[in-house]
């Protein structure tokens, strides 16, 4: 059987085995996704030996079905696949108490082998489907505790932001078919020109979305309404990652002018969320306004024309990013919030989950040795190299600066306060998963050197100095750690704070330019729709007057001419019965008289 | 026309005369059958006469006569039965107490 199968069948007959057995989730879970884990090594292993795998299944007319595992998408595979497996066995611990285990762990492999699909696509229309439904998956995910006030809306707000962002995706895969006459995805990078650019601007409209770019940052924090296995999930390798994948994917398609457009909405969404992220209140929101942070970062990456950096550090921000969010959802549990105030000091009631937790903000604050900070490098490394090095190597720095502010901030809170010892259910799981990703976020550099042999890509030198990026992004870091952790947040942002506190009013902006004009168009269809209520009411109306005009007709008027007439004929036959007396006589005499009168009337006749 | 014809036609009308006055008259049924066979017994001598003086050489009025007289036997039994029925019943063939079949 092949590994491709393997990897996505596994997540996906889990989701159907929970679904039907409804008995032992979590154990079913973790099983479903070790085997996907062991379908994407076998995968990854194949591509280190030179073997690249390929299923064709039967699709649309000349346009087949394919999964590929060439090394990218293998090794994309597998990311997904060891995340995958860590956070479902730190969610057995999370969701010990929870009522409805079945539905999330379903739920959450479902997820798994679409976003496995999605990786392992070899061509558009799969890639759509798989697309499609990691963004329902992930509207089920975020709005898995919906009776909780404010749940439904924020997963309809992320599923309606993404659905709306898709549109870009749907446009530019038609484009690209429509021009090249093929699916799949290889072929179709070929495009060059205007395709290429248009194409290119919608497939960044569509990784915007999805990656929570400027000025779509918005529903990724209001996403954290859900379950903190699910933010850790979205954040690092599925959901959020595929608009990072799929820009990375088709980078050798974009011409320079997108690569432009998407450095700079990189660059403006790293510096834009950082802002956000250090002026937030919950730890959550917190985290995740860093995810939108990083990705814009790795954005940079692309746009400067290096996807390689940009896969780096998509590789390294998994392990760390879901590392972060598996603290927080220890502490979370600890606390029963993620408001920072509340968290206050929680660092010293679980200390090894904090040491754990400062572990991966060091490494995504880019502290070497750790995987970050090779990343982190590669990114700045690649912006140095783009031609428009004095636009984005600034917006690199910044971010940098930024990650190391509010990674400081975040664990500042959390260290200094009072203990306030508790006991957590599923402590052990919860551990496990997130011992496992801590180890990936701090020794995964060590990988970097192998995962560039096999992509068959190394980054270039710089030409000035050799350790220039390096120099340059450790001493953005160490000043942002020491900003964050020294200088209070007020003074820090300034008069950016009550800016940054309400997300840069970008939310209130989409409701103004966005909401507003769609409510208004309800409120019409809503009137047009009366209208035609009103118009189909009077129609029935009408109908049930005729049919009782009909009615009445019948009832008085034909009816009465019927019994009118039965009515006569029983008045005659009563009168009839009067000449039956029973009497012999009379009745003889009334015959012969009849008769005497009869035959006088017949002779008459005869006669005259 | 004979004389004889006359006659009979005579002792025809008589006889039909004599049968409706006593099938009026009387009230008892055996008495008013007794008018109906009256009646038609002058019914046949007229038919009798008329073949007799009129068309000797065509056997169909006797063959008429004949069968009315078949049919007078048959109607005396059926009228005697139902006399007889009403007796045992009710104990009387009065006909003015039989008005059962009053519409």
């Amino acid at each position: 059987m092949s590994m491709i199968a393997v990897a996505i069948l596994a997540p996906l007959s889990t989701t159907l085995l929970i679904l039907l057995l409804r008995r032992q989730p979590a154990a079913l879970a973790v099983l479903g996704a070790a085997v996907g884990l062991l379908g994407s090594l076998g995968l990854l292993a194949n591509a280190f030996n030179g073997l690249s795998q390929k299923i064709i299944l039967p699709g649309l007319p000349n346009m087949p079905l394919q999964l590929v595992a060439t090394p990218l998408t293998a090794l994309l595979s597998t990311l997904v696949a060891v995340v995958t497996t860590l956070v479902v066995v730190y969610a057995v611990g999370y969701m010990k108490k929870d009522r409805e285990q079945a539905r999330f762990f379903a739920t959450m492999l479902l997820f798994v082998s679409a976003m496995q699909t999605l990786v392992l696509a070899g061509d558009w229309v799969l890639l759509l489907t798989a697309w499609e439904v990691i963004g329902l998956s992930s509207y089920l995910l975020i709005g898995f505790w919906y009776q909780r006030p404010g749940v439904s809306s924020a997963a309809t707000r992320a599923f309606l932001t993404t659905r709306s962002a898709d549109l870009g995706l749907y446009i530019a895969a038609f484009i690209l078919i429509a021009n090249t006459g093929t699916s799949d995805i290889a072929t179709t990078l070929n495009a060059g020109g205007n395709t290429a650019i248009a194409a290119g601007l919608l497939l960044l409209l569509a990784a915007m979305g999805k990656s929570a770019q400027t000025p779509f940052t918005d529903w990724l924090q209001r996403a954290m309404a859900g379950p903190t296995p699910v933010s850790a999930l979205l954040h690092s390798a599925t959901l959020v990652a595929a608009g990072a994948i799929l820009l990375i994917r088709t980078a050798p398609m974009l011409p320079s002018e997108v690569l432009l457009v998407t450095g700079l909405v990189g660059g403006i969404t790293t510096i834009v969320a950082g802002l956000i992220a250090l002026g937030e209140r919950d730890l959550k929101r917190l985290t995740a306004a860093s995810t939108s942070s990083q990705y814009g970062l790795m954005l940079i990456a692309v746009g400067a024309g290096i996807p390689l950096a940009a896969l780096l550090h998509l590789i390294a921000h998994a392990a760390i990013k879901s590392s972060l969010f598996l603290g927080a959802g220890v502490f979370q549990h600890s606390r029963n919030s993620t408001l920072l105030t509340d968290l206050q000091g929680v660092g010293r009631d679980r200390p090894r989950v904090f040491f754990g937790y400062a572990l991966a903000a060091l490494a995504l604050a880019g502290i070497p040795p750790m995987s970050g900070f090779f990343s982190k490098d590669a990114i700045i490394a690649a912006s140095l190299l783009s031609p428009n090095v004095a636009l984005l190597a600034p917006l690199a720095l910044a971010g940098t600066l930024l990650t190391g502010a509010y990674m400081a901030r975040a664990l500042r809170i959390l260290w200094r306060g009072e203990a306030k010892p508790s006991v957590t259910a599923g402590l052990g799981w919860m551990g496990a998963g997130m011992g496992g990703l801590v180890t990936l976020a701090v020794v995964l550099g060590i990988a970097f050197p192998s995962i560039k042999t096999l992509l068959n890509a190394q980054l270039p030198e710089n030409p000035i100095y050799q350790y220039l990026p390096e120099i340059l992004g450790l001493a953005a870091a160490l000043s942002g750690l020491a900003l964050g952790w020294l200088v209070p947040m007020r003074r820090l942002l300034g008069p950016l704070l009550p800016w940054s506190q309400r997300g840069f009013a970008i939310a209130g902006g989409f409701d103004r330019l966005m909401v507003q004009p769609a409510f208004a168009l309800a409120r019409a269809c809503e009137k047009l729709e009366r209208g035609l209520y009103a118009a189909v009411l009077a129609v029935g109306r009408s109908g049930l007057n005729i049919g009782r005009a009909v009615r009445r007709n019948d009832e008085q008027g034909i009816d009465g001419i019927i019994f009118s007439f039965v009515r006569a004929t029983i008045n005659l036959g009563s009168k009839a019965r009067t000449l039956q007396s029973g009497l012999i006589h009379r009745e003889l005499a009334i015959s012969t008289v009849a008769s005497a009168i009869l035959v006088f009337t017949v002779i008459a006749l005869l006669v005259y | 026309m004979s004389i004889e014809l006359l006659l009979a036609l005579i002792t025809g009308a008589a006889l039909l005369g004599v049968g409706i006055y006593g099938a009026l008259s009387q009230t008892n049924l055996v008495m008013i059958m007794m008018g109906v066979e009256l009646i038609l017994a002058g019914a046949m001598v007229n038919l009798v006469a008329f073949w007799r003086y009129l068309h000797p050489d065509n056997p169909a009025g006797q063959m008429f006569v004949l069968i009315i007289m078949t049919v007078m036997a048959i109607e005396m039994a059926v009228g005697f039965g139902v006399a007889i029925a009403r007796f045992r019943a009710k104990g009387s063939v009065e006909m003015e107490e039989a008005t059962e079949l009053k519409g």
